[in-house]
Formats: C-alpha cells, sequence, structure tokens
C-alpha cells in the first residue's frame, strides 16, 4: 500500500486543501479580491462538475479504498453535491458582501476548509474520522461566523458558536469514546452487531448504550439545531456575515445530518425500537417550535433561522420512519434545502450589499425596488413553505409520503402522526413565508430602486434555477437518492 | 378532426404561455388585457371544439371501441413524467369534466372582459388571471394524483395574490385566511393520497389504476381516507362548519375574483369528491352517507338562513353559495346515480349563476360605491339594465322554473325523496327561505323609492364591458334552463360508469 494510493480517494479534498492554503499568499498578490473568488471557486465547480460526471458515468461502486475509514459512495456523493453547491453558491455572492472587512484570502481559505470537512463527515465509515470532520467544518466556521470584525454582534455570534460547538463537540466525543466502550470498534458498519454481542453477554451494558446513543443526538443535536439544542442558531445566523449564515444554514447544518444518517441508520439501526419513539417526539417538537417562533420574528434572517429548525425537525423524521425510501426523502430534501435556504439568504445579502437592512419592513414594496430580487424571494419562500410545482414540495412529498408509507402493515402505525405534524407545520409555515411575500408585493415601500449585485445575482439566479428545476422534474433526483439510500442500507 | 392532437394539453398551455407574455410586457401594461382576452378566447374557442367533439356516451359503444377512449376518458394523453415514483403526466375528459371545463375558459374569457378597467397593475392582474385558469383547467382534466395535487396548489396563489393585492379593505387578512385554510385542506387530501397509492401498491399515481384497487381496500382504511378527502375537498366545497374563509375571501376579493372563486374554485371540491373520493372508495363513502348528508342539510339552511341577515349584498351572495353548494353535497350524499348527476349539474348552474350575481354585486359597488342594502333604494329607475339583469339572477339562483338551477336543485330532491322520503321537505324549507332573502334584497335595493343615502344624479348603468359579459352568461342560464339535457346528456353516462364500483350503479 503506497501512501498515494491511500491518498487517492481523497484527491478532491486534496485539491482544496491546496487552493485553501494558496488563497492567504494571493491575497497579498491581486489588489481586486473578485479574483480571490474566482480562484476559490475553481476547485469547488471542479469538484461539482466531478461529481456530476461521475454521476452521469454511472461509477458510484463503492470503491474498494484501502483505508477502510472512508467510503466514496453515492451517499456522500449527494452530500458532496449539496455542500459544493451551497459553497459555490456562498463564494459567488461573497465579494459584494464582505467589502469593507480586510483577509479575504482567509475568508475564502475557511470556507474551502469548512467544505473540506462537510465532504469528509458524509464519506467517513469510521467514528474517528467523523469526528475529525466535523471539528474541520465546525472550526472553519467559528471563525467565519466572527469574520466582519468590526460588528459587535458578528463577534457575539462567533463567541456563541464556538462555546456551543465546543460543548457539542466534547459531547459528540464522549458518545463516540462510550460507544467504542459497549462495542469495541469505532467502526460504524461494525457497531451494531458488536453492541448486540454485548448487550447480550454483559447486564448494564445496554444502559451505557443508551446513553452514548443521547449524548450522540445532543451533540449532533446542537449541530443541526434540533430543540432543544436550537438556542444557538438564530443569534449566530443573524449575526454572521449574510453569506456565512447562508453558508451554516444550508451546509452546517446538512453535515450533522449526514453524521446522523450514518450512525443511527447504519451504526444504531439494531437498537431502532429502543430510540425510535424518542426522536420522533423530537422531529415533532423541533418543527412545531421552529415554526412557532418562526411567526413572530421580524428579522428575515432569525425567521429563515427559525425556519431551518422546523426543515431539521422534518429531515429528522428521517431516523424513526428508518426506511430506504424514508432516507432517499431526507437526501432529497438535503438537497432541495440547500438551495432554497442559501438562495433566501443570498437574497438577504444581495438586499445587504445594497444598504438595505434585514427586517421584515425593509422588505417593503420590494416588488417596485427590485422585481426580480422580489420574484426570487417569492419563489423560494413558496418552495421552503411546500407549494408545487416547486423544488420544496417535491422532497417533502417524498419525505411525507414515506412517513405514510411506513405506518401502514406491517409498519408502526404511529409513524402517521409524524406526517400529519409534518403536514400541519407546513400549514402554519406557509403563515410567515407568505407575510414576507406580503410585505414584498402588498405593502408599499421607499420609492428608489436597488440594483442587484451581479455576482450574487448569479448565486441566485442558480439557487432559484436548481429549485424550479427539481421541482418540475426531480425523476433523476430521486432515483439517485434511492440508489444512494439503498448504498447505505445494504452496503 | 381532433385525432392526434394533444387537444387538452394544447388548452391548458394557452393561458399559460398567455400569463408569460402579460408578466413580461414591462412598461407597456395596457396591452396585458388584450394579451390576456386573446388567450382566454382561444381557451374558450378550442373549448368550445372539444365540446362538439365529445362522443356523448363512449361506455356503450361496441366493445373493442372503448379501448381507444381508455377507460371512457376522451381526448386522452399520457406521457411519464417522474418514472421512479410512478408520476404520469395523464389528461382525459369525460361528462363530468367537460361542463366544468367549458365553464372555466368561459368564465376566465367574460372575467377578463369585466375587469377591462382594471387600472392597478394590470399586467399582475391579467396575468394572474390566466395563472388561475391553467390551475383549475389542470384539475378538471387531470388523472394522475401527483398532477392533479400540483394544480389544486398552484391555483392557490394567483387567488393569494389577487384577493391581497386587488382586495377590500381587510384584505390581508382575508387572503391570509384563504391561502392558510385551503392549503391545510389540501394537505389533507395529500395524505389521503398518499394512503392510496402505498396501499394500493402498484406503483403508480395513475387514478384509474389506483380507482380498481382502492375498491377493494379494508373497510377501515377506507373509511379514514375517505374521511381526510371529505375535509379536503369539502372544505372548498366549502361545507359547514369548514365555510368560515369563504365570507372573508369573497367580501374582500375583486369582483372578478370572487367570480372565479365561487363559480370554478367551489367547484374543484364537488369535482374531486365525484372524480376521486366516492368512485374510488365505495364503502367508505357508504359509510360516511348520512354524515354527509347531515353536512349538506345544514350548509343548505344555514347558509340560507345566513342570508337572512347579510346588509352587504357581496356577502349575501357569498353565503348563498355556501348553501347552494350544499345541494352538491346532498346530491353525493345519495350515493344514487340521478343525485350524483343533480349534483354535477347544480355546479354547472352554480357556476353560470353565482357568476352573474357577483358581477352585479360588483357593478353596483362600482356604480353606487357602495353594496349595502340600506344605502340602496330605487335603482331601477336610474339603472334599468342592472336592475333587469341582478332580477334575472336572483330569479335564477332562487330556482325559478326555465332558469337552469331549477333543474338540478329539482333532480337533488327527487333523489334525496327516494333515498330518504319526507326529510326532503328540510331543503325544501331552505328554498323557501333563499326566495324570502333574494326578493327582499331585490325589493329593497332595486326597488321603492329613489335612495338618498347616496348621491344618485351621476348614477349611470352598465358599463359595456359589464353588461356584455353579464347579457351572455343570462342567455346561457335560459338556454340551459330550458334544455338541460344538453349537459344531462353528458354527464348522465360518465356518472353510470363511475359508479360501477356500487353494483351497477
Amino acid at each position: 500500500m503506497t501512501v498515494l494510493s491511500m491518498l487517492e480517494p481523497f484527491l478532491p479534498q486534496l485539491l482544496l486543501v491546496v487552493f485553501a492554503l494558496m488563497m492567504p499568499a494571493l491575497d497579498y498578490i491581486f489588489k481586486d479580491k473578485r479574483i480571490l473568488a474566482a480562484v476559490a471557486l475553481a476547485p469547488l465547480v471542479g469538484y461539482a462538475v466531478m461529481l456530476v460526471a461521475w454521476t452521469l458515468a454511472g461509477v458510484w461502486e463503492p470503491s474498494e479504498s484501502e483505508i477502510s475509514l472512508i467510503e466514496v459512495d453515492l451517499f456522500s456523493g449527494v452530500f458532496a453535491l449539496a455542500f459544493v453547491s451551497v459553497g459555490i453558491i456562498v463564494v459567488l455572492s461573497s465579494p459584494e458582501s464582505i467589502r469593507q472587512e480586510r483577509n479575504h484570502g482567509e475568508y475564502y481559505a475557511l470556507i474551502l476548509l469548512a467544505v473540506i470537512g462537510m465532504t469528509v463527515v458524509a464519506m467517513s465509515t469510521d467514528l474517528i474520522l467523523l469526528f475529525v470532520g466535523l471539528e474541520v467544518a465546525g472550526i472553519a466556521s467559528f471563525a467565519l461566523s466572527g469574520f466582519s470584525k468590526r460588528e459587535k454582534r458578528s463577534a457575539e455570534a462567533a463567541t456563541k458558536y464556538f462555546i456551543v460547538g465546543g460543548f457539542s463537540s466534547a459531547l459528540t466525543l464522549f458518545a463516540i469514546s462510550l460507544f467504542y466502550g459497549v462495542s469495541g470498534t469505532t467502526a460504524i458498519a461494525d457497531m451494531g452487531p458488536a453492541m448486540e454481542a454485548m448487550f447480550s453477554s454483559f447486564d448494564g451494558m445496554a444502559s451505557v448504550g443508551t446513553l452514548a446513543t443521547v449524548m450522540i443526538l445532543a451533540g449532533l443535536g446542537f449541530k443541526v439545531a434540533i430543540v432543544p439544542f436550537h438556542m444557538w442558531a438564530p443569534d449566530v445566523y443573524e449575526g454572521s456575515p449574510n453569506p456565512i449564515s447562508g453558508l451554516l444554514a444550508a451546509a452546517s447544518k446538512k453535515m450533522g445530518f449526514a453524521a446522523l444518517f450514518k450512525i443511527f441508520l447504519v451504526g444504531l439501526l439494531v437498537t431502532k425500537a429502543d430510540w425510535d419513539v424518542a426522536v420522533a417526539v423530537i422531529a415533532i417538537i423541533t418543527m412545531t417550535v421552529g415554526n412557532l417562533i418562526a411567526v413572530s420574528q421580524t428579522n428575515i434572517k432569525r425567521m429563515l433561522a427559525y425556519s431551518s429548525v422546523a426543515q431539521a425537525g422534518y429531515i429528522l423524521m428521517v431516523l424513526p420512519i428508518g426506511t430506504e425510501y424514508a432516507l432517499a426523502g431526507g437526501l432529497f430534501h438535503v438537497l432541495t434545502h440547500a438551495f432554497m435556504k442559501s438562495g433566501a439568504f443570498m437574497v438577504v445579502s444581495a438586499m445587504g450589499a445594497r444598504g438595505v437592512g434585514e427586517s421584515l419592513n425593509d422588505f417593503k414594496g420590494l416588488r417596485t425596488r427590485s422585481p426580480l430580487l422580489a420574484l426570487a424571494m417569492t419563489l423560494l419562500l413558496l418552495s421552503l413553505a411546500g407549494i408545487p410545482p416547486l423544488a420544496g414540495f417535491a422532497s417533502k412529498f417524498v419525505l411525507f409520503s414515506s412517513a405514510v408509507y411506513g405506518s401502514l402493515d406491517p409498519g408502526p402505525s404511529w409513524l402517521i402522526w409524524l406526517a400529519v405534524a409534518g403536514i400541519l407545520n407546513s400549514a402554519l409555515s406557509l403563515y410567515y413565508y407568505a407575510r414576507v411575500i406580503k410585505y414584498m408585493y402588498m405593502e408599499k415601500g421607499p420609492e428608489d430602486r436597488i440594483s442587484v449585485p451581479r455576482l450574487t445575482g448569479v448565486a441566485i439566479l442558480f439557487a432559484v434555477v436548481m429549485t424550479v428545476v427539481l421541482g418540475i422534474y426531480f425523476d433523476a433526483v430521486v432515483e439517485l437518492c434511492q440508489q444512494a439510500a439503498g448504498g447505505l442500507f445494504n452496503p | 378532426m381532433l385525432e392526434g392532437i394533444p387537444v387538452l394539453s394544447l388548452i391548458i398551455l394557452l393561458p399559460l404561455v398567455g400569463s408569460l407574455i402579460a408578466f413580461s410586457l414591462g412598461k407597456r401594461e395596457d396591452l396585458a388585457k388584450w394579451v390576456a382576452l386573446g388567450f382566454a378566447l382561444a381557451a374558450f374557442i378550442l373549448s368550445l371544439v372539444v365540446a362538439f367533439e365529445f362522443v356523448v356516451d363512449p361506455y356503450s359503444a361496441p366493445s373493442g371501441t372503448i379501448e381507444s377512449y381508455s377507460n371512457g376518458y376522451q381526448f386522452y394523453e399520457s406521457h411519464v413524467w417522474i418514472e421512479t415514483l410512478g408520476i404520469n403526466y395523464m389528461v382525459g375528459m369525460d361528462g363530468i369534466s367537460l361542463p366544468l371545463f367549458v365553464l372555466t375558459t368561459l368564465l376566465c374569457l367574460l372575467s377578463i372582459v369585466f375587469s377591462w378597467d382594471t387600472k392597478k397593475r394590470p399586467k399582475e392582474y391579467f396575468g394572474l388571471m390566466l395563472v388561475l385558469e391553467v390551475g383549475v383547467l389542470g384539475v378538471f382534466v387531470s388523472l394522475d394524483y401527483f398532477m392533479f395535487y400540483v394544480f389544486w396548489e398552484i391555483v392557490l396563489i394567483p387567488m393569494y395574490f389577487m384577493i391581497g393585492v386587488w382586495g377590500g379593505p381587510n384584505r390581508d387578512y382575508a387572503a391570509i385566511k384563504f391561502f392558510i385554510y385551503t392549503h391545510i385542506a389540501s394537505l389533507a387530501m395529500l395524505i389521503a393520497i398518499m394512503a392510496m397509492y402505498f396501499e394500493a401498491g402498484i406503483e403508480t399515481f395513475s387514478m384509474v389504476a389506483i380507482a380498481e384497487e382502492s375498491v377493494g381496500f379494508s373497510r377501515n382504511i377506507q373509511f379514514a381516507i375517505f374521511a381526510a378527502m371529505l375535509f379536503g375537498f369539502g372544505v372548498k366545497l366549502p361545507m359547514v362548519p369548514f365555510h368560515t374563509w369563504l365570507p372573508d375571501a369573497h367580501v374582500e376579493a375583486p369582483t372578478a375574483g370572487s367570480v372565479l372563486l365561487a363559480g370554478l374554485l367551489l367547484k374543484m371540491g364537488g369535482y374531486g369528491l365525484i372524480r376521486v373520493a366516492i368512485p374510488s372508495l365505495p364503502t367508505g363513502a357508504e359509510d360516511m352517507m348520512i354524515v354527509m348528508a347531515v353536512i349538506a342539510v345544514v350548509s343548505i339552511v344555514y347558509g340560507a338562513v345566513l342570508c337572512l341577515a347579510q346588509t352587504d349584498l357581496k356577502k349575501m351572495v357569498a353565503y348563498s353559495s355556501i348553501s347552494h353548494m350544499g345541494f352538491v353535497l346532498l346530491g353525493y350524499a345519495t350515493l344514487g346515480e340521478l343525485g350524483i348527476v343533480a349534483g354535477v349539474f347544480q355546479m354547472f348552474a352554480h357556476g353560470l349563476v353565482t357568476a352573474v350575481l357577483f358581477m352585479m354585486c360588483g357593478v353596483l359597488q362600482h356604480k353606487c360605491g357602495t353594496r349595502l342594502i340600506p344605502k340602496l333604494g330605487g335603482l331601477a329607475k336610474k339603472m334599468p339594465i342592472a336592475a333587469t339583469l341582478l332580477t334575472v339572477g336572483f330569479l335564477a339562483s332562487l330556482g325559478l322554473p326555465g332558469l337552469v338551477s331549477f333543474a338540478a336543485e329539482f333532480m337533488v330532491f327527487a333523489a334525496m325523496f327516494f333515498k330518504w322520503g319526507m326529510w326532503v321537505f328540510v331543503p325544501i324549507g331552505a328554498v323557501a327561505i333563499t326566495a324570502g332573502y333574494y326578493l327582499w334584497a331585490l325589493q329593497r335595493s332595486m326597488f321603492g323609492p329613489l335612495t338618498d343615502r347616496i348621491d344618485t344624479s351621476h348614477l349611470k348603468d352598465v358599463d359595456w364591458y359589464e353588461g356584455v359579459p353579464v347579457a351572455i352568461l343570462v342567455v346561457l342560464i335560459a338556454i340551459f334552463g330550458v334544455f338541460p339535457s344538453l349537459v344531462f346528456d353528458r354527464i348522465w353516462p360518465a356518472v353510470d360508469f363511475a359508479l360501477r364500483a356500487f353494483g351497477g350503479g
């Protein structure tokens, strides 16, 4: 086993690392900071092209990796596609949003590092590497959220995020050590059988296993912001620079789900009966609390943050249902949510770049101030609410229908309540999404026009096009997600 | 003449293209109404061609030929859409969808003419109206559940904007209430659809294919799915106690919005029940029969009583819709051929009549600046044409023989009498109330001494763009009142076929 062949599956990540390390140096060379964004964009676009090419060519055979810590399969591919897409959207809109800040080189380097960490999480098949990925992405994100150094609330966001993130990492690590204790392995796929053997031969081990399950749910729960571990999210999203809020909501959160899916649906599937009701209840509470608090928000970024909490609740449904079809729905929603949520934050970002605020009142009369931004925001919000024929509806359709499917014979019939809760919550969420639309189209605002910043406009266009296309034609994507889910369940 | 032409898709596509053109007109906002008129007219003419080409009774055709219609659905098209989930683009038309389909293209066209002097944001107004037409047309011809739901939901967005932007003083509240209330109902329907899809287990969303499986579902499952569907469709219908969104939405909506809301959107609920719920879930429907009948009678009576108490003419018409749509549900509740045919015909009739009423309310609002009955009076002296049209509309709505509603209501009563005997006098009593509130309102607003509560010195009669659509509708009300068989003959075989799960209907 040569070093080279060992590193082969990491090639895209290595490429990103090289670019990330180059960035600060390039910062000294180029006066025009937009070139930095272009350079940062190159490896991301390359990675995205590679992922799409692999998918089209159908070469997602689980590669015989010589190190057992990772597996480059379709599951990781779908997540990587979501992360890289968000990365592209964020980088595209950055030059116009962080113009006033210094150290652009570090900024792009950190974004690339965050994306590396996320993709590593999606690929890892071992708890240790998974944790490393979480930390790489986490530490990069802490620094990014505090990037607007002159703004008090940005510093506050970074501090808060750092403390909460550190705490959640500690919980996760503790859980991993307990899992190692009860199973004697850190390989996710081997955990289940090993734990079963351990539980049957030693009394009391099962309670350690339960403790570990609770710990890991809490640790990763902070990352994906499920209730009651969600408090940090609105403050951090509000305080971070606009593009970074998009990165956190649309990508960081999904990284947590990649980890949750792997650990719960591969490692802990054997003990599903112990945790499925509890997780289902948490999912319902998460979506309800997220939506209820979102209703009362007057700051768009906070509203989007709480909407993210609610969306996390929807995706969390996948765990208690625990079927291949549910996971396919979850992956699909991860993908569509990445586009709609990052797109929505980029609209805020575009307005921020033109000196317009981010409160609900600033959206008054956006129709006349910038018809295109208003239209884009409307489409993205309606998609988030799950109105057809937009992507959010398609993915929610698959996700919720998997709960209905799971509830039919021979599955537990209470799963239907997950679908009912999801659907009632969708209706509730419509209230605050429609209110933004009302402010944009039905209220009178200032007369001056807002010109859309060009690069951010491209990023928004990308997100909107994906939202519409994935809503009208999602055959290929659903099939992809089903294959990815199948690959995770039957390796 | 229509062999090989995807005519239904074409009709749905026309308003869609029209709306895109209207939205992208830029500064030439004054062109929007012409664009809308052109595309709506084209869609209407094509739908008339479809109506004339329609084979009245494809089911009794010699065996073997029926295949070409695909289960009795004519102008049938099917294309794979989302293969993984078994979703197809599938449209087709039978005798139940035909009258509602033509009604849609007609009312959209007339509403566009009626809105001719809209000055506020015209390109969006006319564009949204065409989007609405796309949604409603799609609902009436979809044969795939997924598609059906997509079109069903598309309708909500233009209506939300129409109420919210062009509505009355309390429009914010009415718009959001309409949007969320009907969205919740749609979602209940969505759960029902998902349950049917998985329970059938044949990996297709095709209504026809699922219906063949779903008639064999266990009693409990049928009951649960039917209950969810009844709620989903019933809110749109609307049935008491899920009707409260309707008066708010109607009072605040602009006139054309009200016409489309009452004329078409309510019909979507009634259409869904007969297209999907009743034929696919026969035992579920039988178990819910009494519930439906009771809700229907309560809607009829309660709606009528509420009408008596209204002082706002438009609100009165809105409540009368609840009462009249109750007849649709009552006809369905008998689960017999006669009742269901009558229910479908009542939808068609109500669509024509209520459009006249809402348009006349719009005219009064426009000319007099108010719709409050106590402020009006003796207007027949100043506005003879308006008074005539309003009178005909009221008479049609209260079920005067020779006008279109009479045939429908009479058949509903007949069906109910055969089923439940003397109970029929409860809804018949409501018809007396109906006559009461209409004539009383007419007396107070149109006849008697000329009012001095509003300035009547400059009062003009109807404008051409208001009078022409109403006059066309009035003529149609009379024609179909005298010759109801023009529509009946087409509905009957389709209902007969749909009810085959009930043992020959």
